[in-house]
């Protein structure tokens, strides 16, 4: 099953497990060279931050890619501010997920609720968003329905908008509950090494 | 009145991109062959030397098959026969695809980089690597482009650019470069434009059909597209070269990229170079890059040494070796590092693995016309006499000195308020600068009263 070899993947990962800043962080180094780094709160358990980071064809060191968490801000280089970036007027699209959903929070979204129309796309594999008023459009997956090949449910999918800021979640299928709990447990048997700062052995 | 005017005219905020400075060779566009490889007399910058010229298009043409590895040209001649000018008409030819590297022979020796590392780091900058990469790059209409100037005139410019595509819209913040190619590519609202958000190269794609009913002055190029649809930000594949000095430079440390911008790449490990090596090998079996090999030019070859010349026979041999071409201006020489003569100060057994092109002097017919030639470049205007003039010390001193007097006559013709360069200002110009043969003359009647002339019975020796 599809499911099982994202945990095999998972398992013969290298990992790293540090407890800082009242958060478990841990790294993973996978087989083909890519790296994810994974945060979660100490007390409730939730994921916080997942990032990815991958080799270049070239084989210069990749950037981060956060799939969880808020967006690293603050570390563009000199180049960026010399090109373009993109103003914080616009909406900001980030993923914040709980126990039992994947919750996506875009914010700086002022109009109303019946602008908005949120869907699965099954051809495409992914959720659509878009405004009536043609000021913001965008297509996203779900990486860990990717990984362990489950196909997008219309009915697990509900949107609602609150303080400039459009919810979308999406509930979370019985694999992944059980895939985090194991997942959970196995982290938490890991060493929490030491505490503060340490050099992380597998990147 | 006139100088009043001067004074209140606003000074002009001069765009750096748009100075080209004039070199010795800018005029050259090519090496001005037909499609027989049959030299043209006068064509792209280039005049006479007719068969090295050929010579060189056959060379080009090998080049451009890309199939043999490690080939070498000489090019000899005497000063000023044109030998920099057809390596230089070779790499206009070559295209901006294929990489070309040109140093002096003298350039190699530093303190800080062995010479062999020098050497080595200038092939793998002439061998290009054509590799797909993804990027991402944001391709929209513009809706609207504002950029504010600072009241003072200087000091950095601020804009934002909006962005829209059928379904959404985006705000971004300029920063200066894209500023500056914003305004040089003419970037105005209603184009469709694409963006690499890696390097923020821009590309026009056309003007949107919403804006094709505007009542608008436009040519007859000018091309419609559709607005783009969906998301602004896509991942593109794109196909790019890059040389495999970069690709060392990138792999030999773990911020190796900003080495690139900083130009401090010190030394590269052999192993990271047998590394990349056999890594763009299997990606060429794997069809996923195509190896471009390059020219690489050293002018003034006979300042290399022994252990250069050494180095150069084993590189050529490599199947990652670019065509070298080389070129110098000694005739039968001793070798720098060692005591024995030999033709060009080049070993005989690197000699018999290159194709030589020799050139020859110029007819005055062509010194003639390629004055004619630097006289456009310089913007120069030379009255029929003028030119004659110059024609003749050109064809008895030389032809750098020659083309020396050029822009100082056309100096001295404007301080007299003239429009075109006459026999006065060349035989000022001619009084004013002394040409090589009557300096040693010169050096030959007044030596007694210069410093250091008990030196005299030595000869200067330049080859070591």
């Amino acid at each position: 099953m599809a499911v099982q070899s994202w945990i095999d993947a998972l398992k013969s990962s290298k990992k790293t497990a540090l407890i800082d800043d009242g958060k478990r962080k841990i790294h993973y180094l996978f087989t083909d060279g890519k790296e994810m780094a994974e945060e979660y709160d100490l007390k409730t358990d939730e994921l916080i931050v997942r990032k990815w980071r991958q080799k270049s064809s070239l084989g210069g060191q990749g950037l981060w890619q956060v799939e969880v968490g808020e967006p690293i801000t603050g570390s563009t280089s000199s180049l960026d501010s010399e090109l373009l970036k993109e103003n914080s007027s616009n909406p900001l699209f980030l993923r914040k997920d709980t126990k039992t959903s994947f919750q996506w929070r875009i914010r700086n979204l002022c109009y109303p609720k019946d602008v908005f129309s949120v869907s699965v796309e099954q051809s495409e594999k992914c959720i659509i968003i878009k405004t009536s008023n043609k000021k913001y459009y965008k297509k996203f997956t779900i990486p860990d329905l990717e990984r362990t090949h489950i196909p997008l449910e219309d009915s697990a999918l509900s949107f609602s908008h609150a303080n400039n800021t459009l919810i979308i979640s999406y509930k979370k299928p019985k694999e992944i509950l059980n895939l985090e709990q194991e997942l959970l447990k196995e982290l938490k048997r890991l060493k929490g090494a030491a505490e503060g700062d340490m050099d992380c052995k597998t990147q | 009145v006139a100088a009043q005017m001067a004074n209140t005219k606003v000074p002009e905020v001069r765009d750096i991109t748009r100075i080209e400075r004039i070199g010795a060779h800018s005029h050259i566009r090519g090496l001005g062959l037909d499609d027989a490889l049959e030299a043209r007399q006068v064509s792209q910058g280039m005049v006479g030397q007719l068969a090295p010229r050929r010579a060189a298009g056959v060379i080009l043409e090998m080049i451009k098959d890309g199939h043999i590895a490690g080939r070498a040209v000489l090019i000899a001649g005497q000063p000023g026969t044109g030998k920099t000018a057809i390596a230089m008409g070779v790499a206009q030819s070559l295209g901006p695809d294929t990489p070309f590297t040109a140093l002096a022979g003298s350039e190699i020796f530093s303190l800080e980089m062995s010479k062999t590392e020098a050497l080595s780091q200038s092939f793998r900058k002439a061998m290009g690597v054509r590799i797909k990469e993804e990027t991402e790059i944001i391709e929209g209409e513009v809706v609207e482009i504002q950029i504010d100037r600072p009241a003072t005139g200087t000091g950095t410019k601020v804009g934002k650019l909006t962005l829209k595509t059928t379904e959404m819209e985006t705000i971004y913040d300029l920063g200066n470069k894209m500023i500056e190619s914003l305004s040089k590519e003419k970037v105005q609202a209603g184009d469709v434009i694409t963006i690499d958000k890696a390097t923020g190269k821009i590309s026009k794609l056309g003007r949107s059909f919403t804006r094709a009913r505007d009542y608008d002055a436009m040519g007859a190029q000018t091309q419609f597209v559709q607005c783009p649809e969906g998301e602004l930000q896509k991942r593109k594949e794109v196909v790019h070269t890059v040389s495999l000095h970069e690709i060392d430079v990138i792999n030999s440390r773990t911020q190796g990229f900003l080495a690139l911008f900083s130009g401090d790449t010190g030394e590269i490990k052999p192993e990271v170079r047998e590394q990349i090596n056999a890594k763009v090998c299997e990606w060429r079996e794997e069809g996923k890059a195509e190896i471009i090999p390059g020219v690489l030019f050293i002018d003034e070859v006979h300042m290399l040494d022994m252990e250069c010349f050494s180095f150069l026979n084993r590189a050529l041999e490599s199947d990652l070796a670019p065509v070298l071409i080389m070129a110098t201006n000694r005739g039968i020489t001793r070798i720098r590092g060692t005591n024995y003569q030999s033709p060009h100060g080049i070993p005989i057994d690197l000699l018999d693995r290159l194709l030589i092109i020799v050139t020859s002097p110029y007819t005055e017919k062509e010194t003639r016309q390629i004055l004619k030639i630097r006289c456009q470049e310089e913007d120069v205007e030379l009255s029929e006499e003028a030119h004659t003039v110059l024609t003749r010390i050109g064809m008895e001193t030389s032809l750098r000195y020659a083309i020396q007097l050029i822009s100082t006559a056309g100096l001295v013709c404007r301080k007299r308020k003239g429009t075109e360069v006459q026999v006065e200002d060349i035989k000022r110009v001619y009084s004013l600068f002394l040409d090589e043969a009557r300096s040693s003359q010169y050096m030959k009647e007044y030596q007694d009263s210069f410093l250091f002339n008990e030196t005299q019975s030595t000869s200067m020796d330049t080859s070591q």
